[in-house]
């Protein structure tokens, strides 16, 4: 069953187009990755599925409903059945790692029990190995536990969908392999949906069930990972080999 | 007369901006209005204990130079307007003068540029780091809205600290000039005091802080629009802060006027 579909959709800033007609869906509880060359619009398209850059042109279809971006209702919507993992985590700095992860839950049911929000939390951050780290502020982090903080704050109210961008970048091996079991691990134990924005290969190889490919602000491929890799497309082809070469 | 159209043209194209950056501008303020009336009526929507926490900075942060500098601007015009009194042999009037210049004019003009000077380059600063750190993206994705999340706790705590400290400065400041008054002029604390009570009114308390309450909320207003105006590179911080004080500074200035033509 697909949970996002595009219809002809155009995305970009000002006057600037950046993407057109991408058609594509995205089906449930698999891991789905957008990939392209830097610069080519990956973190554009993760935003305008978000909710956050309005498209030019055509349709975003979340769960069978339109979402509407003149409508504060259906943004909200959206937002309450999404989680985002941003590139730098994007932790509150005056917030403590508990306190950022606790934010959506006070601020969707601000008289919450104090004991059932720290269930809440500590389930969370216990599953990202962040437990004893509560009570330190984001800059007492490194990189690594501020994007794994981040993964706890976005699955804290069970979001349908979690989209991230560049979540490896910065990272050294060892900890991007971590974060890649982790949304495998979110995929397998608890069927969410991942949408993973990267061009780290290792990434990709680990946990690409899917795969969408943009080049030149077009979409060049969408489709099972496995496919994608049979394919004899120069393009592909070069990406991958550079990639691996870059990677190696 | 090719040229002549380019210049019109960028005339045109700059007033557009301009008109754009002024829509911008009162949207916002319109947003906060009834942000802040939503908050105060469903207590929603913004971290619990933030209203507290920006009490204490505007506040208790702000208090010792807000108070060291309408002392010495108390001190300032004392001895100015003394040395020309005297000439005319009307010191008792220093009372009136200044009296009636602190607690009207100047305790609200120094407040306002120490807060746009303060508060109003930090919060431009702490709003534009989170746009460029996505935290604001982050927060709209949570289903917050960043506009009433980070501005109407600041918009209740400015107003909270604002009756105080114009409160304290107006006493700082007129304890500058009853200071001077004493010393160079031998004008007993008492008398200074009972003449200054004469001219002075609670009417002129009242105004002074309606002035320095509406420049407040002009700095805050400011600072949150430059603030939400810059997109993604750091160096934009530091020019939108400092574009903020001086917008800041700017305003209050105007409105001083317009109120000067409005009040007297």
């Amino acid at each position: 069953m697909e949970i996002i579909k595009t219809i002809d959709l155009d995305i970009g800033y000002g006057k600037d187009l950046v993407l057109e007609k991408l058609n594509f869906s995205i089906p449930a509880g698999q891991i789905t990755i957008v990939l392209g060359k830097s610069g080519c619009g990956k973190s554009t398209l993760l935003k305008s599925l978000i909710g956050l850059i309005p498209p030019k042109k055509g349709e975003i279809i979340f769960k069978g409903e339109k979402i509407d971006f003149s409508s504060e209702e259906s943004l909200h919507s959206l937002y309450t059945r999404i989680g985002v993992l941003y590139q730098n985590g994007a932790l509150l700095n005056a917030l403590t790692l508990y306190e950022n992860v606790a934010l959506p839950i006070r601020m969707k049911h601000q008289n919450i029990q104090k004991d059932v929000e720290e269930h809440m939390v500590y389930e969370r951050l216990s599953q990202v190995g962040l437990r004893e780290s509560a009570g330190k502020f984001p800059s007492e982090l490194s990189g690594g536990m501020k994007k794994r903080g981040a993964l706890a704050r976005a699955m804290v109210l069970n979001p349908e969908v979690i989209f991230c961008d560049e979540p490896s970048s910065g990272l050294d091996p060892i900890t991007s392999s971590e974060l890649d079991d982790l949304l495998s691990n979110l995929k397998e134990n608890l069927g969410m949906t991942v949408v993973v924005v990267t061009h780290e290969l290792r990434s990709i190889k680990r946990i690409a069930d899917r795969a969408i490919v943009l080049h030149e602000g077009k979409m060049h491929f969408s489709g099972e990972y496995k496919e994608l890799l049979s394919l004899s497309d120069p393009f592909i082809e070069a990406f991958f080999l550079k990639k691996g070469m870059d990677n190696d | 007369m090719e040229t002549q159209t380019n210049r019109l043209e960028i005339l045109a194209d700059k007033f557009l901006r301009h008109l754009g950056n002024l829509k911008i501008f009162l949207q916002l303020l319109a947003d906060e209005v009834f942000y802040t009336f939503q908050y105060l009526k469903k207590r929603r929507g913004i971290y619990p204990g933030e209203v507290g926490k920006q009490f204490y900075f505007m506040a208790y942060k702000s208090f010792p130079i807000v108070c060291l500098i309408t002392f010495l601007v108390g001190v300032t015009i004392s001895l100015t307007s003394a040395a020309q009194l005297k000439l005319f042999g009307a010191d008792i009037y220093l009372s009136w003068f200044v009296g009636i210049a602190m607690i009207r004019e100047l305790v609200p003009l120094m407040t306002g540029v120490i807060l746009a000077g303060k508060i109003g380059a930090s919060v431009t600063a702490e709003i534009s780091t989170m746009m460029v750190l996505e935290e604001i993206d982050a927060l709209k994705t949570m289903g917050i809205v960043p506009e009433k999340f980070l501005m109407v706790p600041r918009l209740i705590a400015i107003t909270m600290a604002i009756p105080l400290l114009v409160a304290i400065a107006d006493f700082v400041g007129i304890f500058g000039g009853v200071l001077v008054a004493r010393i160079f002029l031998g004008t007993p604390p008492a008398s200074f005091l009972r003449e200054m009570s004469n001219i002075v009114h609670l009417q002129d308390f009242l105004i002074g802080l309606g002035k320095t309450m509406i420049f407040g909320w002009a700095i805050l207003i400011s600072s949150g629009y430059k603030g939400f105006s810059v997109e993604r590179s750091a160096e934009e911080v530091g020019k939108a802060t400092t574009e903020s004080v001086v917008l800041s500074i700017s305003l209050i200035i105007l409105l001083d006027c317009l109120f000067a033509v409005i009040l007297y």
